[in-house]
């Protein structure tokens, strides 16, 4: 069955309106929109793909935890024990091999090798190694399977965040989020296929800007963009009636404006009027819809403690881990959180704890919550930032503090959850955690790999937009087998 | 997906009737020949037909569009994709021999191996092969099987032939068309057997055209006027009305800076503000003043270049530099830098020629006779501007010059005139000044030496004269100085140094990599640092040769401000000195909370040796007045001398002095007066906007193919030129200006095609040719191609008068049906692709904002300036940068029209957003519409549309009697130009009543409501009735119709 027929935020209702407009009243409408409108809406959708899913999804969404500004490996995951026998001394240029630098420390007189100063242990059945930062993800170490060998192309933090939403490195495609709205539609007929919700790190609480195109919708329709959820004020923007105006008096003016659209309808016969009153009553049901979601009310204590105390607090990461988790139980397709702090060029210990701190525990507790309600299987759980950080010191060396720049060559990202091969690791690099030595996973890659849990083939997901039949994945990606069950 | 593209090409090309049962319709057949008969070129007449015969298969428009987006991928323009050096898109290759075999034999099916490759069951023969992801449907297969037998007719790709102006078909109901549009249009309905929808009712009509060509509502009394004229010219003299209004350029210009992509902030990252609402302003004026488009787009692509350009053109030359920067911390500015050129590359095709060129970026275009190396040689034409790849983050990027408003010409030219006056009366006294000089001097002793310098920068001095600076003692002055990089600054002193390195004074902790500014010698060299980040925020300039140690000399360093090092001046013993540039990279202020320091600071050495007389100017102050503070005599010891013995510097020296202190005060006074007006003129001259321009290198920048697109990937070398498809540049050197000419030769096949085009988007909802942006193989052949040319040549041919040609298409009676639709009629056209109705559409962003605000009577309409900040939502930029938040305005700016709103490419403004604004991050020349509960939640709640309804509830309630039903019609015919009907009127008022009776029992909710935005609520009115009629004026502006044109 096409699950774009349940969900009437997506499909462009024009051409099935166009049969039965005229002979549609209001009450006819609300029946069809608050009932059952599988099979009604016609699958000659003229924006919609057709043929999806291409073949049997292992997940039926995705939530997608986003460190934005990038957490350096060397600090967390990929563990390179020989470096406490380098360190100060300068990074070997047989292992740098020319490759290009940021402006901010391309002209460092030297480049010392920095090694972590966190100590890592091994855990779980698959013996993942993680830093002493992480100590909740290490009790799930099991239910994931870290990518190693991440690499990108882009060097810095907008076009390396872009290139990770959309494919390109440069504004305009639309996002993972929108391709999957346009390819998959939403569970829920109620809510957006796509949301996004940020919370500021507190380890760097200026770092860094994020921008609406990583949720934006490119050239594909609008309404396939991210809805962003906001921690201030409407959780969506224009939810709220005004003051003065309450629900009730707002379905009284719904009734109206319904009979008075009505008669227009009638009279003009555009059917473009039979989808704005049907977006009215639905703008009406996400009024309650909405606030039932992101009101936390009615979770029991033991959540919030699984979660961290942060998580009673609206905004921030934790807070947002929850809802994804209340998103994901009302079926939205493609929950991203933008966590910003991760950019530690100097005082890496100090501000990668206080990130760690706002992240770890709430992203293992996400991952053990959703296994525990049984959504784990058909929910993919993804977690990583933009790009890496480099061995090398930017700044001052001391024992106790360092800093690293950007670093595309490779990096750590995990997943979880639906089609993941639990508890593996996947990818391998050098001693420096400098270049890739085994099994490289680019960006194109991951994508292609995310598509292909949710039953898309990647090469198939496509939209004709100024001659070109675009794809998420440009005109590249594998889907990684290695890292599927 | 491949199934879906299949469908759409036949939906988008053909606009075929649907039912079967006109496939074999005799009738239509005889129609279609009878058409032909008359010699009439409409290309897509022949689709009249569901079926057609064979030989009315058209290569353009039926067979390319095939062959594009399913062979020429491999077998197309693209020579390192191609396969079995096939290429599908040239006729002699399609129809060369080839071992013995054919791809194409006309009129031979059976002897054509294309179709026996299509057709095969071979998936190892059969085409498009599997993998490629392609594949034909049966339809397409019978489309080339019939196109091969009929005798493979190739064209030239359509776009690339130049218009021939067409004679507009004869047609049978001769009275309907009013201009040779509607022939064009009618010919196809009769064709098609359709008939045209009858005229628009006259409210209709006036609400129709006004919306359009000024982007508000018409007023009743506007309504009201043109209804009961009944004159013959009474719609021309409304459009005529309406073309003049000063509102017309601000809707034409809306479209037009989204192709520009126009903004206030410049993007990426950072996304710090710009200023280029002058060049906006420009747009504006010139659609209002309707300057021609060929001049229009010779100003705005290469303006500068013009023989003796003049402030005006340079404005516009300021299109080009419309694009994103980038100012992230620590990126490679070759990488931008190409950027920002493949961005005009793009924006100038896709406007213009209505070319997707880009994607020629990283090889030969796939589609389109473009090859990578003719991208790069228009890449060349764009690639002279001097420039950085890294942006500046707060304001405008090098290149960019001071663009004062007229008003601002004005003020300056009356004040130059003032300070010229000013100083003619200074110089008239110089006898008297120089005798009186001569006087005192002569006369003066004194007892004690009198150290004398100018004050009237003076910020701090510090007469130190201490000999014993040994490297380790630093004087900390305290929190004076605190300079940013927008301030003036000179910095001062008297030194003997000991030692060829050590710092004078700095603000700026002593440690590595500390941030602040410096003067220090360096290697004997004298320095500058102004520091935001050591290696790559910062400016360092030094003096080109090293400083005597050991002497007492004078030196000076100014800045002016402008963030670059060549604001940085060097001076010693009062000379300029010849610098070297060592870093010009400074992009964020480099204040800070450090104190300043004498004698040492930040990380290098302190000083040894003597420092005098240091000394802080809040100014950059001029060379004669550096060479005063660098002249160490007191003024006794120059007045000691006799005249003649001075030096010229004791001269100047001493002449400062008694010009300051004690010339006579008719000469006091009038030196005050040149220095106060060449104090304001310098003011003025600050407060004027700048606009960054295009410019050229005096040596053009070596251009080379990137290889894969890549920036540190150059291969061969290449020049400024045209693509070989398109008509030659008729001059042997290329320079932008004869690009712009070229774009705008009325020989030219695509410009007037494509903005035409775009024209008739912005009326009828959709391009002639659907895809604006694309007039490629992939893109869209026009529904109606003999229009579309007879529009193009009819522009040329009038000068390129572009309220001529929307004159021409308002008046047609294509544009003048009613828009009301049948099920039938929209079964068969079900996207009015034929027009046999009029248009009926959503307003875009910007007009449903404003056309609320204009209904409220709140709409201030006041052309151009700064960008302006109306309501936005707490926190959207502080939640996504970590930064502030924009600062909103209060009182007139929150009624702006809406493309004066302040635009931040990265947070747009979230309800233009809601309603498919483009972004503004990239040219967008395409028109989205989509019906979304975000849309509804929007109109209902924002505080805008809230404050609107309570406005509009406000003025009918003064402007009219008591009555609900006078009131509410007011407020309905204030918005929908018609007045309700009798259904209409009983749902609003018994919506009016119920609301009344509700807020009669809450009257708090009535305040509460009334307090939404902040124009104030009428105090003499009844806050509950006021209320309830705020409510049925958001019903009202909720309605389809409200944000619909029709």
């Amino acid at each position: 069955m096409d699950p774009r027929a349940q969900n009437p935020w997506l499909p462009d209702r024009r051409r099935f309106l166009a049969h039965s407009a005229s002979a549609l009243g209001t009450a006819a409408l609300a029946t069809l929109l608050s009932g059952d409108a599988r099979g009604a809406v016609s699958p000659d959708d003229a924006d919609a793909p057709s043929g999806l899913p291409h073949f049997k999804p292992r997940a039926k969404r995705v939530i997608y935890l986003f460190q934005s500004g990038a957490p350096s490996q060397l600090d967390l995951f990929d563990y390179k024990p020989a470096l406490r026998d380098v360190q100060g001394s300068e990074l070997p240029d047989s292992v740098r091999k020319g490759q290009r630098l940021t402006g901010m420390t391309s002209r460092q007189a030297s480049f010392p090798i920095a090694a972590s100063k966190y100590r890592f242990a091994q855990h779980g059945q698959g013996g993942a190694w993680l830093s002493e930062l992480l100590p909740h993800t290490a009790r799930v170490a099991d239910e994931l399977c870290f990518v190693k060998s991440l690499h990108t192309e882009a060097i810095n933090h907008d076009p390396a965040v872009t290139f990770f939403q959309t494919g390109a490195q440069l504004a305009g495609r639309p996002s993972i989020g929108s391709w999957l709205s346009y390819g998959l539609g939403s569970e829920n007929r109620d809510l957006p296929a796509f949301v996004a919700m940020i919370s500021q790190g507190s380890g760097n609480p200026t770092d860094q800007p994020l921008y609406d195109r990583l949720w934006g919708s490119g050239f594909l329709p609008s309404k396939y963009q991210g809805v962003k959820f906001r921690s201030v004020g409407d959780p969506v923007l224009n939810l709220s009636n005004p003051p003065g105006i309450d629900s009730r008096a707002r379905r009284a003016m719904l009734n109206d404006l319904g009979a008075l659209n009505q008669l227009k309808l009638d009279a003009f016969g555009d059917p473009e009027i039979a989808t704005r009153i049907a977006q009215y009553e639905l703008a009406f049901r996400m009024q309650s819809s909405v606030p039932e979601l992101t009101s936390v009310a009615d979770e029991p204590a033991s959540v919030f403690e699984m979660y961290g105390p942060e998580s009673r607090t609206p905004g921030t990461f934790a807070a947002n881990c929850l809802l994804a988790r209340r998103l994901c139980e009302r079926g939205v397709r493609f929950v991203q959180l933008f966590h910003r702090g991760w950019d530690q060029h100097v005082h890496l210990p100090q501000q990668i704890e206080a990130q760690c701190r706002d992240t770890d525990q709430a992203s293992a507790a996400l991952v053990a919550d959703l296994k525990q309600r049984g959504l784990l299987d058909d929910t993919l759980v993804v977690w990583g930032g933009e790009f890496g950080r480099t061995v090398y010191c930017q700044g001052k060396l001391t024992r106790d503090d360092y800093g690293r720049d950007h670093h595309p060559r490779c990096f750590t990202v995990w997943l979880a959850g639906a089609g993941i091969r639990a508890g593996t690791t996947y990818g391998q690099t050098d001693d420096h955690s400098y270049n890739i030595t085994a099994d490289p996973v680019h960006v194109h890659d991951l994508h292609a790999t995310i598509l292909a849990c949710l039953g898309i083939d990647h090469t198939r997901l496509t939209f004709k937009f100024q001659g070109r039949h675009h794809r998420l994945t440009d005109v590249r990606g594998q889907v990684v087998n290695g890292i599927l069950a | 997906m491949r199934a879906r593209g299949c469908r759409n090409l036949m939906l988008d090309h053909s606009i075929r009737p649907r039912r079967p049962s006109a496939t074999h319709d005799p009738e239509c057949r005889r129609a279609s020949a009878t058409i032909r008969a008359v010699a009439i070129v409409i290309a897509t007449l022949a689709a009249t037909c569901g079926a057609l015969a064979d030989e009315d298969r058209q290569f353009n428009r039926d067979v390319r569009p095939i062959l594009s987006d399913n062979c020429f991928q491999c077998h197309g323009p693209d020579s390192a994709q191609r396969k079995a050096e096939l290429r599908l898109d040239v006729e002699a290759s399609a129809k060369r021999d080839r071992d013995g075999s054919r791809p194409i034999v006309p009129g031979r099916l059976d002897e054509s191996a294309l179709y026996a490759r299509i057709t095969s069951t071979d998936p190892e023969l059969r085409m498009p092969p599997p993998t490629s992801g392609k594949k034909l449907s049966a339809a397409q297969i019978d489309v080339l099987a019939r196109w091969i037998r009929a005798g493979a007719a190739w064209e030239r790709h359509w776009a690339f032939i130049p218009p021939q102006r067409p004679v507009p078909p004869s047609v049978q109901r001769r009275d309907w068309p009013r201009n040779p549009i509607d022939a064009f249009i009618l010919a196809r309905l009769e064709a098609e057997q359709l008939a045209p929808a009858p005229e628009a009712d006259r409210t209709t009509l006036a609400r129709r055209v006004t919306l359009d060509l000024t982007g508000l509502p018409p007023t009743p009394a506007e309504v009201d006027a043109f209804v009961t004229d009944d004159s013959a010219d009474a719609y021309q003299r409304l459009v005529d009305r309406l073309l003049a209004s000063p509102r017309f350029g601000e809707q034409m210009a809306a479209r037009w800076l989204d192709a520009a992509r126009y903004a206030d902030t410049s993007g990426y990252q950072t996304d710090g503000p710009r200023v280029m609402w002058r060049w906006r302003d420009w747009v504006i004026e010139a659609f209002n003043h309707n300057l021609a488009f060929d001049r229009f787009t010779i100003e705005q692509l290469a303006g500068d270049l013009l023989p003796a350009a003049t402030l005006d053109e340079r404005i516009a030359s300021g299109f080009n530099r419309n694009h994103r920067g980038n100012s992230e911390g620590g990126i490679i500015p070759e990488e931008y830098a190409v950027e920002y050129v493949v961005d005009r590359v793009d924006t100038t095709a896709t406007v213009w020629l209505g070319l997707t060129v880009a994607c020629a970026r990283c090889h030969d275009h796939k589609f389109d006779p473009f090859s990578q190396r003719e991208f790069y040689q228009l890449f060349a034409f764009f690639n002279n501007v001097p420039e950085k790849g890294r942006a500046i983050k707060v304001g405008n990027s090098p290149p960019f010059i001071k663009a004062p408003t007229r008003h601002q010409q004005q003020q300056l030219q009356a004040l130059e005139a003032q300070r010229l006056a000013a100083e003619h009366a200074l110089a008239q006294l110089e006898g008297e000044l120089a005798a009186g000089e001569s006087r005192w001097s002569a006369g003066f002793s004194s007892a004690t030496p009198l150290p004398w310098a100018p004050s009237d920068h003076l910020l701090a001095q510090f007469p130190l004269n201490e000999n014993d600076f040994d490297g380790t003692r630093t004087v900390n002055a305290g929190d004076v100085a605190n300079f940013g990089y927008f301030d003036r600054l000179t910095l001062s002193a008297w030194i003997r140094p000991r030692a060829d390195t050590g710092t004078i004074m700095a603000r700026m902790a002593e440690q590595a990599d500390a941030e602040g500014y410096s003067l220090q010698l360096a290697g004997g060299r004298l320095q500058v640092n102004l520091v935001k980040r050591w290696l790559d925020d910062a400016v360092r300039v030094e003096t080109a040769e090293p400083l005597a140690i050991d002497r007492l000399q004078h030196v000076a360093v100014t800045y002016d401000g402008s963030r670059a090092a060549a604001g940085v001046k060097i001076f010693v013993d009062g000379r300029p000195q010849a610098t070297r540039i060592l870093l010009d990279e400074l992009n964020q202020s480099f204040s800070t909370s450090e104190p300043l320091r004498l004698g040492g600071g930040g990380p290098g050495p302190a000083f040894r040796g003597l420092l005098d007389e240091v000394r802080i100017d809040k100014t950059d102050l001029p060379t004669d007045e550096i060479a005063l503070l660098a002249t160490r005599d007191t003024i006794d010891a120059i007045c000691s001398l006799a005249p003649a013995d001075r030096t010229r510097a004791q001269s100047a020296k001493l002449r400062a002095y008694y010009l300051a202190e004690h010339a006579p005060q008719p000469i006091r006074a009038a030196r005050k007066q040149v220095l106060e007006l060449a104090q304001q003129q310098r003011d003025l001259e600050e407060s004027f906007p700048t606009t960054m321009v295009m410019q050229e290198l005096p040596v053009p920048r070596e251009s080379f193919v990137l290889v894969r697109g890549q920036y540190d990937k150059p291969g061969e070398r290449v020049t400024a030129g045209v693509p070989a498809s398109l008509p030659p540049l008729p001059t042997t050197s290329p320079d932008r200006l004869a690009l712009a000419r070229w774009l705008v030769d009325p020989a030219h096949p695509l410009t007037a095609r494509v903005i035409v085009n775009r024209l008739w988007q912005a009326h009828f909802g959709t391009g002639l040719v659907k895809t604006v942006d694309d007039f490629g193989a992939q893109g869209d052949p026009p529904s109606h191609a003999a229009l579309l040319d007879w529009l193009a040549t009819e522009l040329v041919a009038s000068g390129w008068n572009l309220k001529a040609l929307q004159r021409a298409i308002v008046s047609s009676a294509t544009y003048r049906q009613s828009s009301r639709v049948t099920p039938r009629e929209l079964e068969r056209d079900p996207d009015n692709r034929l027009l046999a109705r009029g248009p009926r559409f959503r307003f875009s962003a910007e007009m449903i904002r404003d056309a609320s605000l204009a209904a409220s009577g709140l709409l201030v309409e006041e052309f151009g300036g700064p960008s302006v900040h109306p309501y936005q939502p707490p926190g959207l930029w502080k939640e996504l940068t970590g930064g502030g938040d924009a600062t909103q305005d209060h009182g007139a700016n929150l009624y702006r029209r809406s493309l004066y709103t302040f635009w931040k490419r990265t947070i747009q403004p979230p309800s233009m957003m809601t309603f498919d604004a483009s972004g503004r991050e990239a040219c967008s020349v395409r028109v989205a519409r989509t019906n979304t509960p975000l849309q509804a939640l929007a109109l209902m709640n924002e505080v805008t549309f809230v404050e609107a309804a309570r406005m509009l509830a406000q003025r009918v309630m003064q402007e009219t009697g008591p009555a609900p039903s006078e009131r509410i019609t007011l407020a309905f015919r204030l918005v929908l130009a018609r007045r309700p009907s009798e259904q209409e009127l009983r749902i609003l008022r018994s919506s009016f009543e119920r609301r009344l009776a509700e807020f009669r029992e809450d009257p708090a909710a009535a305040a509460a409501l009334l307090h939404v935005g902040e124009a104030p609520a009428a105090a003499a009115l009844d806050a509950c009735e006021l209320a309830a009629y705020a409510t049925v004026a958001n019903l009202i502006l909720n309605l389809d119709e409200a944000v619909t044109k029709e």
